[in-house]
């Protein structure tokens, strides 16, 4: 029997269980649109490639799947960058397609080319130039299996238009899947004796801490970690992309650290003696000044990705491997304690720092997250943009689920909110969804409105407008002299009128009486957008100014 | 700090763009390559890359990390002399007259160089040896109006034992 290219592929596609493509047609790509017809895989059209990276990211970050979007050539791949970058920053597991002009055309400048493989080498885990039909299958294959293993990332596959418009026969197709030449470099066979080390800091130590990253939760091993910290009573502190990956009701979860953490958690870790990090690679957000972090500290990093390790801070034992695995060999290598002084005296502090604090340094706003997650449902999933807006949501949104908020950490790409939110949607279809998004980023993919409008995707939208760039006006307030510069975005934008105008239901309220506009966008049936008034001088505290370490976090303007 | 002349052996699967990607990591470091060659090993799907590369220990450590987590990497390894064999051919043009050209025919032979071409105001010749060497022969030629000079730059094994 005779197949197309474009139907090998969308077979190969589905064979690894691929249910959506977030995507945007165009010259180059349509011999697979032709194709998609006949494939039980669902199409979802955006209105600009950016956001099919965008909604394929979150689709991936809250099912755990591997997302894939496609583009065409030229302009399309392009647009795709940004999500691409945004994907590999955080390690979404992501299989990005792009149509290209046919081989012949190849490096010949030809209408609607680019070297997207070029462009996109420093932000792929690998990529595949097609130009054999017979290669289809096992290239696909092997992508999907670059795209979920060790370190998840982003795969680009690019599919020039003769190559999936090209007919094989059945026979032919039926080549083996050539295997990866496996890597000759020695595994580390160290692990027994490094995880014996560990233990037995964690055992010997008085002040300890773990430190979880976003690797946690890509590695499922969340419950092993929850074990591990019950059985050790080992308190415990996230970096951004580790937040809600463990749950634990007695007082072991001291937030989040680093820049925009709470000062709970930074001035433990920086006390503390033994801190164990799980699937962080410490980025310069956490750290702030690397030599000035947890000065006192023996520091343990387990992390299947070698090049984390060491990368920023010197880890004094270092294991690289799966998270699951290590944590399940360790877990019965560490003693049950008790601990009683060292959670005593983070008791203190903590009562000392104010048990609300956080709410309060997220004031209004933070007020008014908290009212929100009251008026929905236990499953709800939230997604935040970039900025002041991401912030707030952070602190004063309880995440319940390793999954439970998504955030776009590593690039910090504004305008990654409302599409990936059309992602987690898609893929989440049981779950409330809600998007926290500021005006800035909002405009940036504003275009989706007219996606969710269309696919009637119940999103729940929350824009807090302070008619300007609020984070780089904080910055600009407190270090440059409060000196603003190009970051007004006005008030003469109607949100809400636009909003409805892409046929979504919307509603205005200031941040300080909302009570009324979220039970209204609770309760609507399909996409709701609140627009959030806020004072463009409310900002967030406390903070790492720029060049201090984790414990010089500032609640305020000084002098 | 240890910054001085880096030998880095990297085993890649033969396929189009994995040298791009290879040097994009050093690209992006920051770091420049002195010298590189590349070509197939015994197993034509594998080839050896032999960089030079002017770095300290702990960036050599950054960036065979990096590297091996390239997915057509198969290996990286730090080729130290004394530990290796080291080699390296070069080409040199040189401009002859009748006042220098006896002291280059002598010179060729003092340092054991090949003739490839010989005219009468122009001669190629090629020779081989450890990179200090070719530093030499380069020295020596200098002076009397070298016009051209190609390098293979430096390949390297591993001595005895080494599985590498």
């Amino acid at each position: 029997m005779e197949k197309t290219g474009a139907e090998i592929l969308l077979q190969t596609l589905k064979e690894e269980g691929v249910e959506i493509i977030f995507g945007y047609p165009g010259a180059n790509s349509l011999p697979i649109h032709d194709s998609l017809d006949e494939s039980p895989i669902r199409h979802y059209l955006v209105r600009h490639e950016q956001a099919a990276a965008h909604a394929a990211d979150g689709y991936a970050r809250a099912t755990g799947k591997v997302g894939v979007c496609m583009g065409t050539s030229g302009p399309g791949a392009t647009n795709l960058v940004t999500g691409i970058a945004t994907a590999y920053m955080d390690s979404t597991p992501m299989i990005v397609l792009t149509g290209q002009v046919t081989t012949d055309l190849l490096g010949s400048d030809a209408f609607q080319e680019t070297d997207i493989i070029g462009i996109t080498m420093p932000i792929t885990k690998h990529s595949y130039l097609i130009t054999d039909p017979a290669n289809i299958q096992s290239t696909v294959k092997q992508a999907f299996e670059i795209a979920r293993s060790g370190r998840p990332g982003p795969v680009l596959i690019d599919l020039p238009r003769n190559v999936m418009a090209a007919k094989l026969e059945q026979s032919e197709n039926e080549k083996p899947v050539t295997p990866t030449l496996k890597k000759r470099h020695a595994e580390s066979k160290k692990n027994e004796q490094q995880l014996q080390q560990i233990a037995k800091y964690m055992n010997m130590s008085e002040r300890p801490v773990i430190l979880i990253g976003g690797g946690v939760k890509l590695s499922q091993a969340c419950d092993e970690l929850s074990t591990l910290i019950e059985k050790g009573s080992i308190p415990f502190v996230s970096t951004m992309m580790g937040i809600g990956s463990v749950q634990t009701a007695n007082g072991f979860n001291l937030g989040f650290i680093g820049t925009h953490g709470n000062k709970l958690a930074n001035r433990i870790a920086h006390d503390s003696d033994f801190i164990l990090t799980v699937g962080a690679r410490f980025s310069d957000r956490s750290t702030s000044i690397v030599k000035e972090f947890a000065p006192l500290a023996t520091i343990a990093q387990i992390d299947i990705d070698p090049s984390s390790i060491g990368k920023v801070i010197k880890a004094d034992i270092s294991l690289v491997c799966d998270i699951k695995e290590a944590l399940a060999e360790l877990i019965p290598l560490v003693e049950k304690r008790d601990r009683a002084e060292w959670l005593k005296r983070i008791t203190m502090e903590r009562d000392t720092l104010g048990k609300d604090r956080s709410m309060k340094e997220c004031g209004p706003a933070g007020a008014f997250i908290g009212n929100v997650q009251k008026a929905m449902s236990e499953k709800s999933i939230a997604i935040t943009d970039v900025g002041l807006n991401q912030i707030w949501t952070l602190r004063s949104w309880e995440t319940k689920t390793p999954r439970g908020m998504i955030t776009p950490g590593g690039l910090g790409t504004m305008g990654f909110g409302l599409p990936a939110a059309m992602g987690v949607k898609v893929g989440m279809p049981d779950h409330d969804v809600i998007v926290f998004s500021g005006d800035g980023g909002f405009f940036m993919n504003i275009q989706e409105l007219a996606t969710i409008s269309y696919y009637n995707l119940p999103v729940k939208i929350v824009v807090f407008n302070n008619g300007h760039l609020g984070m780089i006006r904080q910055i600009q307030d407190l270090f440059y002299g409060a000196r603003f510069n190009d970051i007004e975005l006005g008030d003469n934008v109607d949100i809400v009128a636009v909003a409805k105008g892409f046929g979504i239901q919307a509603d205005r309220v200031n941040v300080e009486d909302s009570g009324s506009g979220i039970e209204k966008m609770c309760a609507a049936d399909g996409p709701f957008l609140l627009e959030v008034l806020v004072d463009p001088d409310t900002y967030v505290f406390p903070i790492i100014p720029p060049g201090r370490s984790n414990i010089d976090m500032i609640g305020g303007r000084q002098g | 700090m240890g910054m001085r002349e880096r030998i880095i052996a990297i085993l890649v699967n033969n396929k189009p763009g994995v040298l791009s990607r290879v040097s994009g990591v050093f690209g992006r470091l920051g770091y420049n390559i002195e010298s590189l060659c590349v070509a197939e090993t015994i197993s034509p799907e594998v080839s050896r890359i032999t960089s030079i590369t002017n770095a300290d220990s702990d960036f050599i450590e950054k960036v065979k990390k990096q590297l091996i987590r390239l997915v057509d990497v198969l290996d990286v390894v730090e080729l130290v002399p004394g530990q290796s064999a080291q080699r390296e051919m070069i080409l040199i043009g040189i401009n002859m007259d009748q006042h220098n050209r006896p002291e280059i025919i002598e010179g060729i032979g003092l340092f054991d160089c090949k003739i490839i071409s010989m005219h009468n105001d122009y001669c190629i010749i090629q020779a081989a040896g450890s990179r200090e060497e070719m530093g030499t022969i380069i020295n020596f030629f200098n002076p009397f109006g070298v016009d051209k000079i190609a390098r293979t730059g430096v390949v390297a094994l591993q001595h005895k034992d080494s599985e590498f």
